[in-house]
């Protein structure tokens, strides 16, 4: 019962939040709005029992990646666009094909992927699932290929960043 | 818990509506700045999924793919924020339709 | 999730809210006390005994005080602003344990709001949200002063928020749990302060960075920026701003104790005695460093904090997974 207030509170807000980032003017408005939605999906991850992963999105994407676009939005002082949406046909076309696109998401969620029978019952949980430590030990058994690429990626793009940055421009 | 739990598809049609406004987003708005975090947005609602399946299945594969998919965006927002302060500093816009010429 | 649990958590988070809105004024005027002293004067003295009652008599004056909104402000996050300062810093301390389990009405009640297994991934997460308070009040002003200010305090954030987080890590290595609890359960023997010294001179100097405390409170440098992000807040959104910093430090403190100084342990007094004794020695130490020590230079503080710091904290933390690897 909890569960399902909690469920439909942080789905509300998260698209309540995810809609005002799409329309709202002010690009500061925009990031912040866009925080609403990462926080409110953090909660479902809690819902979902995957505490690292909404303690990571909490310290990761709202703490650190969108600290940055707010100093970035800050910093070239964006004014809002006017007008605010792409105009004449691109418009049309943009809802159009985002509106084909939630249909066929809405179809493969109602038809289960497409597969037959009765969708598989939720699986019951081991206790430390979610916990860092279970984490821990698949990332780095598993995982840990991907893992070390990952870091390898992180790595070109403090680099990358850098030389964009430092580059002098004409 | 456990029978009792939100069923899965209902976090499946969150995500399906999230992605859908981000994709609205990034198709209609005009600021590469907007744009860009559209496609946070977008990133996120298959997050949820994710971790939404990951619950169902008593897997967590589904997380590690969340953790890996953070650790992609932190680095495409780092490059990303970059090339657009370098757009700025050159064209004085972050419009996209103002730089679609691929050179000066 | 029965009646009993939902109970005792409101009164422990009563508890804790009282803690530190009492706590704050105390601290301010232990400051003010302390560094009247240090500077050869005497401090407030004519309000109550010892002048102790001069917080609550400011703090009753900024209550009445206009609050002034500039014009080209924006409204809604100008409120907000200092808001999320100051909850970001209540909601920090949920995790951290201040007493040993005791027994009340015959139920084992831990002294923590909640012992989460990624404890200190939230405080972490919640001190990086904290930056947020200070950014959008600064940008929200719609003035110079406050937009330096606030620039200046993200990037300073971002920047310390790694090597505390890295310094912790080494802990963590140690340990093996996240949970602050369960740290300081490990602590029985010895205080992490021992093997881990230079994580914790780490994670202090980023501790003082994060909440803006002289020596590195360059996002409120009176002599550049008049007052930096909160020039434009009066009254009761000034005391918030206030409210925060000094929760801040509390929280900064409980973090360090609780990973460093063996929490709540210590013999002969209540555990709770002990937390309090520890917490008020880390305040004044940060009321000592701020009477002595001259404000640092921008450059220099990024410099501090990339070039110094973060290699610091790897390699602290390089060398521990080493001596953990070989010492099982």
């Amino acid at each position: 019962m909890g569960e399902a207030i909690l469920f439909t509170l942080f789905s509300l807000s998260a698209v309540a939040f995810a809609l005002g980032m799409v329309f709202r003017r002010n690009a500061v408005h925009c990031a912040l709005h866009l925080v609403g939605v990462l926080l409110s999906l953090s909660g479902m991850f809690v819902l979902l029992h995957a505490q690292f992963i909404a303690a990571i999105q909490i310290l990761v994407y709202a703490g650190a990646i969108m600290v940055l676009f707010l100093f970035v939005v800050m910093l070239l002082n964006v004014k809002g666009e006017t007008p605010l949406l792409t105009p004449g046909a691109a418009k049309g076309f943009g809802f159009f094909f985002a509106f084909i696109a939630f249909v066929e998401l809405l179809w493969i969620v109602v038809s289960q992927g497409g597969t037959e029978g009765e969708p598989a019952p939720l699986q019951a949980l081991p206790p430390n699932f979610g916990s860092p430590a279970e984490i821990g030990r698949i990332l780095y058994t598993t995982w840990l290929f991907p893992f070390e690429v990952t870091s390898i990626l992180l790595m070109i793009a403090v680099v990358g960043a850098v030389v964009l940055a430092k580059r002098k421009f004409a | 818990m456990g029978s009792m739990g939100v069923p899965t598809e209902y976090y499946q049609l969150v995500a399906a509506l999230l992605f859908t406004i981000g994709l609205i987003g990034v198709l209609v708005r005009r600021s590469a700045l907007i744009i860009f975090m559209s496609i946070e947005l977008m990133l996120n609602a298959v997050n949820l999924s994710f971790v939404a399946f990951s619950r169902q299945h008593g897997q967590m594969d589904g997380q590690i793919f969340v953790f890996f998919v953070m650790a992609v965006a932190a680095a495409e927002v780092a490059v990303g924020l970059a090339i657009l302060v370098a757009i700025f500093r050159n064209r004085e816009t972050a419009s996209v339709d103002e730089v679609h010429l691929l050179k000066g | 999730m029965d009646a009993a649990f939902l109970i005792e958590s409101a009164v422990k988070v009563l508890i804790v809210l009282g803690f530190v809105l009492l706590g704050v004024p105390l601290i301010v005027w232990m400051e003010r006390k302390v560094i009247g002293h240090m500077q050869d004067r005497i401090g407030p003295q004519r309000v109550g005994p010892f002048g102790l009652l001069q917080t609550i008599a400011d703090g009753i004056k900024l209550f009445f005080k206009e609050d002034i909104i500039p014009s080209q402000a924006d409204r809604v996050v100008f409120f907000l602003a200092p808001a999320l300062s100051v909850i970001t810093a209540f909601v920090a301390l949920s995790v951290v344990p201040f007493g040993d389990k005791v027994t009340v009405f015959g139920r084992d009640v831990p002294l923590h709001v909640a012992d989460v297994n990624v404890a200190i991934l939230w405080v972490l997460g919640t001190t990086s949200m904290g930056v947020y308070g200070i950014v959008l009040g600064g940008w929200a002003s719609n003035s110079k002063y406050p937009l330096l200010g606030g620039l200046r305090s993200s990037a300073q954030m971002i920047s310390y928020e790694l090597a505390q987080g890295i310094s912790l890590v080494s802990v963590i290595l140690m340990t093996g749990t996240l949970s602050l609890a369960g740290i300081v359960a490990q602590q029985e023997h010895m205080w992490f302060i021992v093997p881990q010294f230079f994580a914790f001179v780490i994670f202090l100097l980023c501790g003082i960075a994060e909440t803006n405390r002289a020596p590195f409170d360059l996002p409120e440098a009176e002599t550049e920026l008049v007052a930096g992000f909160h020039t434009e807040y009066s009254s009761m959104k000034f005391a918030l701003y206030f409210l925060a910093e000094y929760a801040n430090m509390m929280v900064v403190s409980a973090v360090a104790i609780s990973v460093f100084f063996g929490g709540w342990r210590g013999p002969f007094l209540p555990p709770v005695a002990w937390f309090l004794i520890k917490l008020s020695l880390f305040l004044f130490f940060f009321v000592w460093l701020r009477a002595t020590f001259p404000r640092l230079r921008y450059d220099q503080l990024m410099a501090f904090g990339w070039k110094v710091l973060l290699p610091a904290s790897l390699l602290n933390l390089a060398v521990t997974a080493v001596v953990v690897a070989l010492t099982g």
